[in-house]
C-alpha cells in the first residue's frame, strides 16, 4: 500500500486527522446532521460514525445544489470534517462550501483512496500540493 | 487560469478586500473545474442570507462589511421569513428581525431586494447569451432554458460572482455542454402549471444531470408552465438546462438540439407518468390537512389574477389555513391592480419573501436557539407543485396532498381535499 497518494488539490490548506472512510457517495444535504456531525444518511460503511475532526474519504459526492450550505453549517457548528479526500471531482457546490469553511480537498488521486486508506489511520492532507500522507 | 489585467488587480487586492476575497474564491472554483478564463457576467441571483441557519445572515453582513458592491444587476433569493407580514405566518419576531438584517446588508451592496425564487416575475429578465450566476436551481433552469442565458447551478459563490462581475468559464457557460443528452416525446393534453410540474419531475428523475430535449407538446407552454416544468426537473434531478425546440434559444429543431449527433430514441411521456407523480405525493391517508398552499415557485401576476378569479366573493373554509406565496414585487403589483383585496377578503394569506418549506416550518434547519424558533405541528400540506411537495416531505417531514391549482383552491374553499381532475 502506498504511504503517499498524489492527486489534485482543488481547495487549498493543510489538515490532519484520523480517516473516516465511506465506501458510498456522500451527500452533505441529508447524510450528515449539522447539529452533531453524525452520519444519519443510508451509508452502511459509516453508520453511526461522526465526521467531526476526521479526514473524510469517499469515492464521490452525490450532487445537490444546497451542499455548500450544509458543509458551511457543519463548520459553523464546529462539527466539520477537517479535510476531504474524494476519488472523483466533487459537485461545484461542495467545492464552494469547502472554500468558505476552509476545508482542504484533494481529489482525482493516483490510487483509490477508499481502498488505500484504513478507517482510523492518521492522514495528513495538503490541498496546495495535492498530496495525502498516511501515517 | 488566464486572468485579464483587471482580474489580476482584483485578485491582488487593488480593488479592495471584498473583490479580492470574491476573485480568490472564483479562481479556486475555476481551477477545480478546469476553466481557462473568466467571463463577464450580466446578472446575478444571489443568496439572501438565511435567518434559520447559524451565522448565515452574518455571512452576507461580512462581505457587505468588507465594502462589497454588486458589479452587475443582482436579485436576492427566497428568505426564511416574510419581513413585512411575518405575524401572518406565526414566525417569532426575533427571526423576522434577524432576516431584516440581511436585507439591510444587501441594500448597502446595491442588491435589488427581491427575496424570491422567481426574480424574472419581479423584472429580472436576462436575455440570450447573457452569462450569469444563480444560487436557485429553478432560476438557473428557467434562465438557461426559456431565456437562453448561461448559468450553472451555483451556491454561495453567486455572491462572489456578483461582486467581481466575473464567473469562471466552465459547465453550462460553454456551448459544447449545452446540447441534448436525453429525448422525450410528450403525448396527449398537458395543461396547467401543476401538470407541467409533474411532467418536469418525471423527466428530471430519468434525465438526472443530463439535458432533456422535449418534443411533441401540442402547443407552446405558457411562461408559468415553463417555469413549473423546469422547477420539477431541477427538483427530482440535477437538470440545469432543458431544450424544447422552437422555444429554447437557439434550438430550432431536434437535430440542432443534439448538435448534429444522431438523437437517441425518444421516451414517451404523458398522462400516465404525470398521474404517477400526483399519486406519489398524495401520501396522507385520512386526508386531514392543515395548510393549503399555492405559489411554488413564487406566483406571477398572471397566477395572482387566476387566484383572484377563483376566490373572489368566496370564503376559505373555517379551520383551513390558505397560503399564496409570491414576491414583494408581484404582491405590490397585485395590490395596485385590485387583486389583493378580494384574495384577503376570501381569507387567503398572501405571503412574500418565503414559503412553507423556506420558513420556520422546516425541521432541517439549525437556527440560533435564542431566536425561539419552534416548527408548528403539521399533519399534511395540500399543494399544487411537485417541487414544494418533495421538499415538504424532506424538510417539514409531513404528509402531502398534491393536486391541480384550481383543485387546491377548491380544497381551501370546501375544506375537503379535491384531487387533480383528469384532463379531458
Amino acid at each position: 500500500m502506498p504511504r503517499t497518494l498524489h492527486g489534485r488539490g482543488i481547495v487549498k490548506g493543510q489538515a490532519s486527522g484520523p480517516a473516516l472512510v465511506a465506501q458510498e457517495a456522500v451527500s452533505f444535504l441529508g447524510d450528515v446532521d449539522i447539529r452533531s456531525g453524525a452520519i444519519v444518511g443510508d451509508l452502511p460503511s459509516v453508520r453511526n460514525a461522526n465526521v467531526r475532526g476526521r479526514v473524510l474519504i469517499m469515492p464521490y459526492t452525490r450532487g445537490s445544489a444546497g451542499a455548500w450550505r450544509f458543509l458551511y453549517q457543519l463548520f459553523k457548528h464546529d462539527n466539520h470534517p477537517v479535510a476531504l479526500v474524494i476519488g472523483s471531482l466533487p459537485d461545484p457546490s461542495v467545492v464552494q462550501g469547502a472554500i468558505l469553511a476552509g476545508i482542504p480537498i484533494v481529489c482525482e488521486l493516483d490510487h483509490d483512496p477508499v481502498a488505500c486508506i484504513a478507517n482510523g489511520a492518521m492522514v495528513r492532507v495538503d490541498g496546495d500540493t495535492g498530496t495525502v500522507d498516511i501515517r | 487560469m488566464q486572468l485579464s489585467d483587471s482580474e489580476k488587480k482584483m485578485l491582488d487586492g487593488g480593488d479592495g478586500e471584498a473583490k479580492r476575497v470574491a476573485m480568490e474564491g472564483l479562481v479556486q472554483l475555476g481551477e477545480a473545474f478546469g476553466a481557462e478564463r473568466m467571463v463577464e457576467i450580466g446578472y446575478a441571483h444571489v443568496h439572501a442570507g438565511m435567518a434559520l441557519y447559524l451565522h448565515d445572515v452574518e455571512l452576507i453582513e461580512e462581505i457587505a462589511g468588507k465594502g462589497a458592491r454588486m458589479a452587475v444587476p443582482t436579485s436576492t433569493n427566497i428568505a426564511n421569513a416574510d419581513m413585512e407580514g411575518w405575524r401572518l405566518t406565526g414566525a417569532p419576531e426575533k427571526l423576522a428581525r434577524l432576516q431584516r438584517r440581511a436585507q439591510t446588508a444587501h441594500e448597502s451592496m446595491g442588491s435589488a431586494c427581491s427575496f424570491t425564487c422567481t426574480p424574472y416575475w419581479a423584472g429580472h429578465w436576462p436575455t440570450w447569451n447573457t452569462h450569469m450566476t444563480s444560487i436557485e436551481s429553478t432560476v438557473t433552469i428557467f434562465c438557461n432554458s426559456v431565456l437562453g442565458a448561461k448559468s450553472n447551478r451555483d451556491g454561495y459563490f453567486a455572491v462572489y460572482a456578483a461582486v467581481a462581475g466575473r464567473y469562471p468559464m466552465f459547465g453550462y457557460h460553454l456551448d459544447a455542454n449545452r446540447l441534448g443528452t436525453h429525448r422525450f416525446r410528450a403525448i396527449g393534453e398537458i395543461t396547467g402549471t401543476s401538470d407541467f410540474s409533474c411532467l418536469g419531475f418525471h423527466i428530471g428523475s430519468i434525465a438526472g444531470d443530463g439535458v432533456p430535449v422535449i418534443e411533441g407538446l401540442r402547443r407552446r407552454p405558457t411562461l408559468d408552465e415553463l417555469d413549473a416544468l423546469g422547477a420539477g426537473m431541477a427538483t427530482s434531478g440535477g437538470v440545469t438546462l432543458f431544450i424544447i425546440p422552437g422555444v429554447t434559444p437557439p434550438y430550432a429543431d431536434v437535430a440542432q438540439s443534439f448538435g448534429g449527433v444522431r438523437p437517441p430514441e425518444a421516451a414517451v411521456v404523458g398522462r400516465a407518468e404525470i398521474d404517477e407523480v400526483y399519486r406519489r405525493f398524495c401520501t396522507a391517508t385520512d386526508q386531514g390537512f392543515d395548510i393549503v398552499h399555492v405559489g411554488c415557485p413564487h406566483a406571477s401576476l398572471e397566477e395572482m389574477r387566476d387566484y383572484a378569479r377563483l376566490l373572489s366573493g368566496r370564503k376559505v373554509a373555517a379551520g383551513v389555513e390558505f397560503w399564496i406565496t409570491t414576491s414583494r414585487a408581484v404582491r405590490t403589483a397585485a395590490r395596485e391592480q385590485g387583486l389583493l383585496a378580494p384574495l384577503e377578503a376570501a381569507g387567503a394569506k398572501v405571503i412574500s419573501d418565503t414559503c412553507p418549506i423556506s420558513c420556520h416550518f422546516a425541521r432541517t434547519v439549525s437556527p440560533d436557539p435564542a431566536l425561539g424558533v419552534a416548527p408548528p405541528p403539521i399533519r399534511a400540506v395540500v399543494i399544487d407543485s411537485a417541487k414544494q411537495a418533495k421538499y415538504v416531505r424532506d424538510m417539514i417531514r409531513c404528509d402531502t396532498l398534491l393536486t391541480g391549482t384550481e383543485e387546491a383552491i377548491a380544497t381551501a374553499l370546501q375544506g375537503r381535499f379535491v384531487p387533480r381532475q383528469r384532463a379531458s
